[in-house]
């Protein structure tokens, strides 16, 4: 894979969403018919609590541009409190990542089932910080 | 704090004293054999012939609450080691590795070991135990202790359920700090009295050496600095193996998703052009300093274990030590803790999502 110029590439965004929000967000955004870049690769969870960091990580060394994860507002989890489980292993795995410079690279928010045009805005952030970003440096290495 | 004064001669008895009386089943200690310690598990008080000479030894053989990870045990085991052995116990206890009512954990106090390589080369010159002057004119000779050691805030005994402390001159104390460990002194028939332990200043002091020497490390700080630093790894996992919190049964990097091989591996190099074999430096060394990211007590297990001499220690202790900060969490130092993965408050890190 060779470098692409910073300006004219299409970032390689995965994310990882709960069943109970974020996902059902992205889908009003559907139905709704917002408009958000088609940068990311949406991987459905029955909830954040589910992410294991070792997913991030992989997805990361295997070369994607970005990462994100989102879930139900703290207080909101369909499994009472999945998503504090996870803010604490998202908060570890940051700390880590950020030794590297990769924690730019990862996102993390809350967007409940009837944000939808908040999902769609945030996709259109995220679309446009990682092509400010450039290519993921572990893009072309050989890990 | 309930203790008493002893000689260090008298060392011999208290541990003897502890098999003969049935306070513990059997006991894991450091023996001396020559100019080297390693570590013995002892059931006949006899074979306990001069533990002053090992148990304050400065040297790494390996963690003691790595040897015994697993024990689920009735019978009582009682461990003499190094404040960081301990602490890795007591995490394993809360990891419910060990149980808490079957361990009898005593901690000796530490002044920073080193490699038992090097120990054994310059026995003549450290002997049985070191202190800071003779630590110090060591350096001067370019016997330094280990990286873990130099940085590690936490070598006087102030953890588990008895500390055997050098605080009293040439005498040792010998104190209680939970109600098993002042029942077992009782027992022994010691006299004990009110002993402040709390050594503050000397702590302070200490933190503050091992602050200066932390900062002092190289910082890595970028992801080529850390694919350098990792180049050599032959992903042999001895690492893992000697990490005494590195506790999975089944781990991951033995599973076919883990350990990719054969066909796998083509798929992979199809993938992405070319890979590094042995596959998964990155992903084995990331992956596990997010596993021990809250439990790591820093003893630099990992380091020794190294064939390939990678200086590990400026990757595990130095990262979970950040992460271990933003939960303010000290591994180790109190067994009714919740650990932070098992925990949460409604309000809280938000700041540490999005920074």
């Amino acid at each position: 894979m060779g470098e692409e110029a910073k300006g004219d590439f299409e970032p390689k965004i995965v994310g990882f969403t709960c069943n109970w929000c974020t996902y059902a967000a992205a889908d009003l955004a559907g139905t709704s018919r917002k408009k958000y870049p088609p940068n990311s690769r949406i991987i459905r969870l029955m909830c954040s609590g589910r992410l294991d960091p070792m997913f991030v990580l992989k997805v990361l060394l295997n070369g994607a541009d970005g990462v994100f994860f989102s879930g139900c507002h703290p207080g909101e989890c369909h499994y009472i409190k999945g998503n504090f489980y996870a803010r604490r292993r998202i908060a570890a795995l940051r700390t880590i990542l950020k030794e590297f410079g990769l924690d730019e690279r990862f996102k993390s928010y809350w967007i409940s089932a009837s944000e939808g045009e908040k999902f769609a805005n945030t996709m259109k952030t995220q679309a446009e910080e990682v092509k400010k970003l450039g290519p993921s440096p572990l893009r072309g290495k050989i890990l | 704090m309930k203790g008493a004064e002893l000689k260090p001669e008298d060392l011999k008895g208290l541990l003897r004293g502890l098999l003969e009386k049935g306070v513990v089943d059997c006991l894991v200690m450091p023996h001396r054999a020559g100019k080297t310690v390693s570590y013995m598990l002892v059931n006949d008080p006899d074979k306990i012939e001069s533990p002053e000479s090992a148990i304050f030894a400065p040297s790494f053989v390996v963690n003691a609450a790595n040897l015994v990870k697993g024990w689920t045990i009735k019978e009582k085991v009682g461990i003499v080691a190094k404040p960081c052995e301990i602490r890795a116990a007591i995490e394993l206890i809360k990891l419910k590795q060990m149980d808490n009512e079957s361990l009898l954990l005593i901690a000796v106090d530490c002044s920073g070991a080193y490699t038992n390589q090097v120990y054994t080369e310059n026995y003549a010159d450290i002997g049985d135990q070191a202190d800071s002057a003779k630590m110090k004119a060591l350096e001067g000779k370019g016997v330094l202790i280990r990286e873990a050691c130099a940085i590690c805030a936490n070598k006087l005994a102030d953890v588990g359920d008895i500390i055997i402390a050098r605080a009293a001159g040439e005498n040792l104390v010998a104190a209680g700090l939970t109600d098993m460990g002042v029942d077992a002194l009782t027992t022994l028939e010691l006299s004990l009295e009110d002993k402040d332990l709390e050594r503050t200043a000397e702590k302070e002091k200490i933190a503050g050496d091992a602050k200066a020497k932390l900062d002092a490390l190289p910082q890595m700080g970028s992801l080529d600095a850390l694919e350098e630093f990792l180049h050599d790894c032959i992903v042999c996992k001895n690492c893992r193996d000697m990490c005494p919190v590195c506790y999975c049964k089944e781990c991951f990097f033995e599973q076919p998703l883990g350990k990719p091989t054969g066909g796998d591996l083509l798929n992979l190099a199809e993938l992405r052009g070319a890979i590094g074999l042995p596959p998964g430096q990155l992903f084995y060394h990331l992956t596990r300093v997010y596993h021990v990211s809250t439990t790591c007590v820093g003893c630099g297990a990992c380091e020794d274990a190294c064939p390939k001499d990678i200086p590990l220690t400026r990757f595990y202790p130095v990262i979970t030590q950040k992460v271990q900060d933003i939960f303010e969490y000290v591994p180790g130092k109190d067994v009714e803790e919740p650990l932070p993965f098992t925990a949460y408050e409604e309000e809280e890190l938000e700041d540490k999502l999005r920074d």
